[in-house]
């Protein structure tokens, strides 16, 4: 499928973060965060550990609710005073996968895919069923259907999760270092799934350290680093030639094995 | 043959002076705890009161196994507004894990038999005689269930907090309530994790039933007393372990080889670390 440009996808921002601040404790992991997504975009967000890279993301689907500040979801605001129900529409639409392999140990495959469609959307088990195949045989699992994840590679988990995620319809998918944890021989069939999703339309925002993942998909590139969005632009404009000091040095250090 | 004789003869002295002699010379003990003829006699009773243990541990051991997930669920429940819910939970499974429980069985049983007599609570609860079981053996289930309970609460505690934190993150970032998480991903986890440890309180509760006895109720302990104060003879409750051991023993080698092959699983790697692909499985994301 060919991709539009950006510009003339865009109907407004599917997510807006205003001012967003994170603290644990004394800790204080977002120092105010401003960044827009626009609807078919996909955002990849660099920065060395510690940069506040996943709250951030965890802030977006209310995991870890912001202290200060406002975030926009289609135009509504789910921060704030929430309800149980306004996390769960939240996490409805907004899919998320994690850097941990957590896919449920004691059910297939198919069963992971399956299982929160059927307890939280109220789909039929067949229709559930059906969507679920269709999902795993889109990331390349079709033989893999009723493997329990202790029996599937760490690339195999990744990309169950991936289905798991979409099987709820989201409007937008988080990506938190989906290929950290991962050897890197299976790296590839991860990233793959994550490129055929963006050249879908998916909306996304991604961490990651795949630089060169960032440069082909991403549609903009944002560079945390002490809790602060230090820059953000264009992959080329960014990664290579960084209007901050900040941003050349951790891309000095990134780039330079 | 002469010489076989003598042999035969001189192992037969040989016999009589050292472990023939020592066997006449236990006796006394023997007839005492293993009186044969004296079990043969008194089996029938012995049964009866062991087959009102057993339905004593199962009923109690079921109810247990139930309240104590309900108690281990309700110390887990998230949020400050349940912290009072939490609190309590806490309480209740420190006091109950802080008395004997036949202190217990003797609060349950006066209490009970008292509210009734007095009219506050209605007879049916107060003297509870379900299923055609006298109401001591009820009041066992109850104080058994209130204290086993207990236990089997923080059983399941540490297997509901050695649930990895992603399992209850992923459960939750797929939109389900925490209720859901702990039904559907947390608690099935859990179980699966400590049943051994579930099935080691269930044998020390099959033990503990014999308090029940202080309340006039004849299980297999108070039967072999029964006989051995008729008789002087302890060998009715020689009778009676005898039968709990053929059920405990059993189930503690069950709970060793859970465990050893629990052990065997989580060392090979288990759910944590990833295993590589067979050759020719590492295929690319092909969609």
């Amino acid at each position: 499928m060919e991709r539009e440009p950006v510009a003339e996808r865009g109907s407004g921002a599917v997510l807006r973060l205003e001012g967003v601040h994170k603290r644990f404790g004394a800790l204080h992991v977002l120092r105010g965060i401003d960044l827009e997504v626009q609807r078919g975009g996909v955002v990849c967000v660099i920065g060395p550990s510690g940069s506040g890279k996943s709250t951030l993301l965890r802030c977006i689907n209310l995991l870890e609710p912001p202290d200060q500040g406002r975030i926009l979801l289609e135009g509504r605001e789910i921060t704030g005073k929430t309800t149980a129900d306004d996390r769960n529409y939240v996490r409805r639409r907004v899919g998320i996968v994690f850097q941990q392999l957590n896919l449920f140990p004691h059910k297939s495959a198919l069963e992971n895919v399956l299982l929160a469609q059927v307890r939280v959307l109220g789909r039929k088990r067949d229709e559930a069923g059906a969507k679920a195949q269709a999902l795993l045989t889109r990331v390349g699992l079709a033989d893999k259907m009723e493997e329990y994840p202790e029996r599937l590679s760490g690339g195999q988990q990744q990309r169950v999760a991936i289905a798991r995620a979409l099987a709820m319809d989201p409007h937008v998918m988080l990506f938190d270092e989906v290929t950290s944890a991962l050897d890197p021989e299976l790296i590839k069939e991860v990233l793959d799934v994550m490129r055929e999703l963006a050249s879908e339309g998916m909306t996304m925002v991604v961490v990651t350290h795949e630089m060169r993942f960032a440069r082909d998909v991403g549609d903009n590139v944002v560079f945390m680093d002490g809790g602060v969005i230090v820059e953000e632009g264009p992959p080329a404009q960014l990664l290579d030639s960084p209007r901050e000091e900040r941003t050349r040095r951790f891309l000095g250090l990134v780039l330079e094995h | 043959m002469g010489l076989a004789l003598v042999l035969l003869g001189l192992i037969s002295d040989l016999w009589n002076s050292t472990i023939g002699g020592l066997w006449d010379s236990t006796d006394v003990f023997r007839t005492q705890y293993f009186d044969f003829g004296l079990m043969r006699d008194e089996f029938d009773p012995v049964l009866d009161g062991f087959w009102s243990t057993v339905q004593l541990s199962v009923i109690s051991g079921a109810l247990s196994l139930a309240w104590g997930l309900v108690l281990a669920v309700l110390r887990q429940l998230p949020g400050r507004a349940l912290a009072p819910v939490r609190g309590l939970t806490i309480a209740y499974i420190d006091v109950f894990r802080g008395i004997p429980l036949l202190m217990i069985l003797l609060l349950v049983s006066g209490g009970l038999g008292a509210f009734a007599f007095e009219g506050v609570i209605p007879e049916a609860i107060g003297i509870p005689r379900f299923f055609g079981k006298p109401d001591p053996f009820w009041y066992g289930v109850f104080a058994i269930t209130l204290t086993y309970g207990a236990y089997m609460a923080e059983v399941y505690r540490a297997g509901i907090e050695a649930v990895p934190r992603g399992q209850m993150e992923a459960a939750r970032s797929l939109g389900m309530s925490h209720g859901q998480a702990m039904r559907f991903v947390i608690v099935p986890q859990a179980v699966r994790s400590v049943i051994p440890p579930l099935l080691n309180d269930f044998i020390a509760l099959m033990k503990d039933t014999s308090l029940v006895s202080f309340l006039g109720f004849v299980e297999v302990t108070q039967a072999g007393r029964d006989v051995q104060s008729e008789f002087f003879n302890s060998s009715a409750l020689t009778l009676g372990a005898i039968m709990f051991l053929i059920v405990t023993i059993p189930l503690a080698r069950l709970v060793d080889r859970m465990i050893a092959r629990e052990q065997a699983r989580t060392q090979r790697g288990g759910a944590t670390t990833v295993p590589t692909p067979a050759p020719g499985t590492a295929a690319g994301g092909a969609m």
